[in-house]
């Protein structure tokens, strides 16, 4: 049995030794907070492209109803268009102006007459550096548009009582996310990925404070006063689980409170199953603390664990999909990174945040984290009783 | 009584005998000065009255029970001043006596009593709040002196507890230790520094390669030792000089001049005779008991901070 006096003393040591570490508190704390502000206001065109919001002109050749129709349609979906400046092709290539749409003389007549021959097109021409799913988009939009006014022109020259004009409405096309969970955002995506990264980075604190306790000597002391190695140990899993605890629940504040403040979107955490995001926070903090721990006893100089924390780090979460997201990255990299304990623990909060998932949802990675929190711990343990 | 019998111990990487054979008691009310160069094996025993080694052979007992049993049942019966500052840099120093204090099994208003004793009797009152790492060298190692007192230890260890101290700490830090064995705890203390030792310590055992050169009272060592009759000669050290004073004692040059052992405590007056009929000039004499550096090097033939 572990004394409560004992265990309350150890972990009110590791508490105040932290505090006092202001580059451990400013990489669990600051850090994260960053990267989720930073990174959300990035990539929020990445999750909701704004379409409306480019820059484009237009140069109608045309002038036939049609095309002014083309037009007015265009503008309710894109906003209006700027005046065509003289050299708009520079200004295409330069970025300034996002695209030009070109209505070429017979366009209309092309549309509205049965039967007649031409080469007139509409044309999208566009920044060369514009996304691929923006460009894609506006194509589809635009092809989209100009076969309902191809459907329509056709429909107004069939006989009324054919009743031809009750063909031309909505497609028949519906596409929604399965499940009423929040729209996928910079935030929502953000603050998972970098919370899991605050978290892990409890390695370079744990590490550096277990290496100064054991080269001053203070290692020792606890142990001739019948401190065991276990006891130690344990005695540093609490006070990181409350740290992790803090974070978590910073980082959520920040998606929830501040990025709305800033102008991004806000975190939402509607119809959230609490247990299932508590039991996952939990599993990753476990996680995350045991590896410290096995990497606190592996290291012998400050150096060392300066370094091999934040870069065991990096390369987990670079292979975890907390930097790149996984579905960017082709089939190897995705297979890597189902051995990275950050992506289980990203996973998991995704399965929670994003797709309203329940305990029993995210059991697999509990359970692979758990599994992985055992084995760390047992080396930690091993290693301990070797340089202790 | 602290009972340490025929401890032996290996490490697995070296295989080298750290300790071979070593027996010693260390009795309450007196320091028992432990000396040795570096290897010779204070550290590992050190290690293993901290209960940090293993025992592989021999046994050491407190008070006629083993150490095992007794750091299972009472681990603060020992206290250990190593010679690091065993202690959180970043705690302040009334931070750091209340983690080892709770660890050690102290708790509630016994704690606090405790806490404001050790820092009285380490005059640290003033350095409650101050953080560890800013103290000076003299100061830490008193708060080292003062966590090591929690626990009112019976067996205290102070492995160099002066080291890089200044006078006046130096001198407050062996007042303290005199006073621990006063009060009825046994102390053993090791130091690089052999006119501390000759100071505080009632008993010495020198350590050399693992295995006990020597040990006893201080006074019956340094009495045992012979007379020192130190000699400058006019003309500096010359084989004539050397076979003149053989018959005498052990001759051994030092520095320019030679050192003369004596068997007994009999008359120096002779020898000078001796060199003056000879016509040697004797320009320098020193007489006296040997100190225990000199009984050191002469067992070890080897200075302590080697």
């Amino acid at each position: 049995m572990l004394p409560l006096h004992m265990f309350l003393a150890l972990m009110k040591k590791e508490l105040l030794a932290l505090s006092r570490d202001i580059h451990g508190m400013v990489a669990l704390f600051v850090m994260p907070m960053v990267f989720i502000i930073v990174m959300s206001m990035a990539l929020k065109d990445v999750y909701t492209p704004s379409t409306k919001s480019l820059s484009y002109a237009v140069m109608n050749q045309d002038q036939g109803k049609t095309a002014k129709k083309l037009l007015e349609r265009w503008e309710q979906d894109h906003g209006v268009a700027l005046a065509l400046p003289e050299n708009w092709q520079d200004e295409v290539s330069a970025g300034r102006l996002k695209y030009v749409l070109v209505i070429e003389s017979g366009f209309s007549r092309l549309l509205d007459n049965l039967g007649s021959k031409g080469t007139a097109k509409v044309r999208l021409l566009t920044d060369p550096g514009l996304d691929n799913g923006v460009f894609e988009t506006n194509r589809m939009r635009l092809a989209a548009m100009v076969s309902q006014l191809r459907a329509e022109g056709l429909v107004a020259r069939l006989p009324d009582k054919l009743g031809a004009a009750a063909l031309i409405g909505d497609a028949p096309v519906a596409a929604e996310r399965i499940k009423a969970g929040p729209r996928p955002t910079a935030v929502q995506q953000n603050v998972p990925a970098w919370l899991v990264f605050g978290m892990f980075f409890v390695v370079a604190s744990i590490a550096g404070l277990f290496v100064e306790e054991r080269s001053c000597g203070a290692l020792t002391r606890l142990r001739t006063l019948g401190a065991m190695p276990w006891q130690l140990i344990a005695s540093k899993i609490i006070p990181y689980l409350l740290v992790n605890g803090v974070q978590a629940a910073l980082m959520l504040a920040v998606g929830i409170w501040l990025m709305p403040l800033i102008g991004g979107e806000g975190l939402s955490l509607e119809g959230v199953n609490w247990s299932a995001l508590l039991l996952m926070l939990f599993a990753i903090s476990l996680a995350a603390v045991s590896l410290a721990l096995a990497v606190a006893c592996l290291v012998s100089t400050h150096a060392q664990a300066a370094t091999l924390g934040p870069i065991l780090n990096v390369l987990m979460a670079a292979l975890g999909g907390v930097m790149v997201p996984l579905f960017v990255m082709p089939a190897v990299m995705q297979k890597i990174a189902a051995w990275s304990p950050m992506n289980w623990s990203l996973e998991g909060l995704l399965d929670v945040l994003l797709r309203n998932g329940d305990v029993a949802s995210v059991l697999p990675e509990v359970g692979r984290l758990a599994g992985f929190s055992a084995l760390m711990l047992v080396l930690a343990f091993v290693l301990f009783r070797r340089r202790v | 009584m602290l009972s340490i019998r025929n401890l032996s111990f290996r490490y697995h990487v070296t295989k080298v005998a750290a300790l071979d054979g070593v027996s010693f008691d260390a009795l309450r009310g007196e320091v028992l000065g432990l000396l040795g160069p570096n290897g010779a094996g204070k550290t590992t025993l050190i290690a293993h009255l901290s209960g940090i080694l293993p025992i592989q052979s021999g046994e050491i007992t407190l008070d006629q029970r083993s150490l095992a049993a007794e750091r299972s049942s009472k681990p603060t019966r020992i206290a250990v001043a190593p010679q690091e500052y065993a202690f959180y840099p970043s705690l302040s120093v009334v931070e750091n006596l209340a983690c080892f204090a709770g660890v050690g099994g102290l708790s509630g208003s016994e704690k606090n009593t405790r806490i404001t004793e050790c820092l009285a009797f380490a005059q640290l009152e003033r350095y409650a709040a101050a953080r560890a790492d800013r103290l000076s060298g003299g100061l830490k190692r008193r708060l080292n002196l003062a966590i090591a007192m929690l626990h009112r230890p019976e067996f205290l260890l102070f492995d160099e507890p002066t080291v890089g101290v200044d006078p006046q700490s130096r001198a407050f830090i062996l007042q303290a230790v005199k006073k621990l064995a006063r009060d009825g705890g046994a102390v053993i203390y090791t130091s690089h520094y052999m006119e501390e030792v000759e100071v505080i310590a009632d008993r010495v055992v020198i350590l050399d390669q693992g295995r006990v050169l020597k040990q006893g009272a201080l006074t019956e060592l340094l009495g045992a030792s012979g007379t020192q009759l130190q000699l400058a000669v006019e003309g500096g050290y010359e084989e004539r000089l050397q076979t003149l004073l053989a018959p005498f004692g052990s001759v051994t040059r030092q520095g320019v001049g030679v050192q003369l052992t004596l068997p007994s405590r009999r008359s120096f007056t002779s020898v000078i005779a001796t060199l003056e009929a000879a016509g040697l000039v004797v320009r320098h004499a020193r007489f006296g008991d040997a100190n225990l550096e000199q009984l050191f090097m002469s067992l070890t033939h080897r200075s302590l901070r080697d």
